[in-house]
């Protein structure tokens, strides 16, 4: 864990940067503390970072660092340690994976993807619901979730030109990644089927979420 | 949303002008959601249209140009920011001070004289609700208030204005009035991805001159200039502060301000102090600007 300088009132904390789960264990850990902490304004916490922006009243950087440092030395790891355990039991559960009803019919890429691969159709789509993916990161607008890793199977690189508009629901791929538009867009993602589910505002980062062929 | 039985319209829109919205400070605590800051551009100004009026981030109309009201009653107005030309009832009148307007008056915003971005504010602010814990406008993500062409703007106050022969104007002392025709130099705190950067690129960043481009808007400005390369194309994404300055792989510097994008993958060199973001609101296209690294330590 590296804390930087950021502006006169953040700081941001790098973990190791790779794109893991272990590392997104950290980041949803940390995310977690600083949501009960008093005196932080935003946390923007993404695949392998948190930006903490604090009041300057209360903190400064020599505190925040400190703060930050206490969570590394002690509690931290614990915490990491239990979210992890809860993690494993709720996938075996089955509670907290946030299931997308997904009909691939309404897609503009499944071909696309299918041919990419030299897949099935099914075959992708088999793929794309068997995995449980987790939030790494949540951003380019509100509510858009970042979903990793899709298969190496059926990996697709973006579209060279993105198209003008997507609409909202959208399920897509993008190289390793996976996602659903919250709202109409423009965007350069294979589009591979179309969901109901409203994802605004429904994910925090570390979610499992998990797609379901309807 | 303040009592509904208390509102008074307090203005019709003639015209909305290029772009009005409702703004406060901004919208805190929801980033990790994808949800920008947004907020007054020119914080500075906008404290002080609520100063005046003797209130505390309730709210505030940003006016660009052209921006025509009629009011629907005798109202208590601030006025502060950019000089737009600002007239009731055709006769010029100044700003960073309260005017009390009569039912009826035309308030008009008629070109840009210095500055970019106005603020007018009334008592109790403008009754629109909140969202996610603020009344600022993001259009991108259809949280907030465009003025259009025939809405109705709803005061909160509903009290009875006091007769104007006893109401005193209250005015911002020169010292405090920024001159937004002075070249501005960005004091930056070096940070982020800084160690990307040689000394070399560095130098090539502080000593030259950049020139605010037409692709600037609410998100962010983009500068023209001498391009710095980083010694690397791109990051994982990572959260982005207000004020950072991204640099792209064309090497032409973006500041990144209210409505900025919550995560990217651009390198970052540092971050403009929050006070000289909001200056450089006041500029327009064509603008020069400079940047100056400063001591974050002298600010602890």
């Amino acid at each position: 864990m590296i804390i930087k300088r950021v502006s006169l009132n953040s700081v941001i904390v790098y973990f190791k940067q790779d794109i893991s789960e272990t590392v997104l264990n950290q980041v949803q850990a940390l995310n977690t503390l600083l949501q009960k902490l008093k005196g932080i304004v935003d946390i923007v916490p993404s695949y392998c970072s948190v930006l903490v922006t604090y009041d300057r009243g209360i903190y400064n950087y020599k505190s925040i660092k400190e703060v930050l440092n206490s969570f590394d030395m002690g509690r931290f790891d614990f915490i990491e340690q239990e979210l992890h355990n809860a993690t494993e039991c709720s996938i075996k559960s089955n509670l907290q994976v946030i299931k997308i009803p997904t009909d691939y019919s309404k897609n503009l890429d499944l071909e696309r993807v299918a041919n990419h691969n030299n897949l099935t159709i099914e075959e992708v789509i088999t793929l794309h619901t068997q995995q449980v993916y987790r939030v790494y990161a949540i951003g380019f607008m509100v509510g858009f979730a970042y979903l990793a890793q899709v298969d190496p199977k059926i990996a697709t690189p973006r579209l060279t030109t993105p198209r003008a508009k997507i609409p909202k629901g959208s399920v897509a791929i993008a190289d390793t990644q996976t996602a659903i538009y919250p709202q109409d867009s423009a965007g350069g993602w294979n589009i591979i089927g179309s969901t109901e589910f409203n994802a605004f505002e429904q994910f925090s980062i570390g979610d499992y979420v998990q797609f379901t062929k309807v | 949303m303040c009592s509904l039985q208390r509102y008074k319209m307090a203005f019709k829109v003639l015209n909305s002008g290029i772009f009005t919205t409702i703004q406060d400070q901004g919208r805190y605590g929801y980033a990790h959601l994808g949800i920008t800051n947004s907020g007054a551009m020119d914080e500075y100004a906008y404290l002080w249209s609520q100063t005046l009026l003797g209130q505390k981030n309730i709210n505030a109309l940003e006016v660009m140009v052209g921006l025509k009201l009629e009011a629907t009653k005798d109202i208590e107005i601030s006025i502060t920011g950019a000089d737009l030309d600002f007239k009731i009832d055709g006769n010029s009148l100044a700003i960073w001070q309260t005017h009390y307007i009569k039912k009826g008056s035309i308030l008009s915003f008629n070109r840009r004289v210095y500055g970019q971005r106005a603020y007018l504010a009334i008592k109790g602010g403008f009754d629109v609700p909140k969202k996610y814990g603020s009344y600022s406008t993001t259009l991108k993500e259809g949280i907030g208030f465009r003025l259009r062409r025939g809405d109705s703007l709803i005061s909160c106050s509903g009290l009875k204005p006091p007769i104007p022969k006893s109401n005193p104007i209250f005015r911002v002392q020169p010292k405090y009035i920024p001159d937004y025709e002075k070249p501005l130099t960005l004091r930056v705190v070096l940070g982020y991805q800084e160690a990307e950067f040689t000394a070399e690129e560095r130098e090539k960043f502080f000593n030259s001159e950049y020139e605010i481009t037409l692709q600037s808007d609410r998100m962010g400005f983009r500068l023209k200039g001498e391009p710095i390369k980083a010694n690397i194309d791109g990051i994982i994404s990572e959260g982005i502060a207000f004020g950072s300055i991204q640099i792209p792989q064309d090497g032409q510097p973006i500041v990144l301000l209210k409505e900025r994008q919550t995560i990217g993958g651009y390198p970052k060199i540092g971050t403009v102090l929050a006070e000289d973001c909001f200056r450089l609101a006041q500029r327009g296209a064509g603008c020069g600007i400079r940047f100056k690294e400063v001591d974050w330590e002298l600010f602890q």
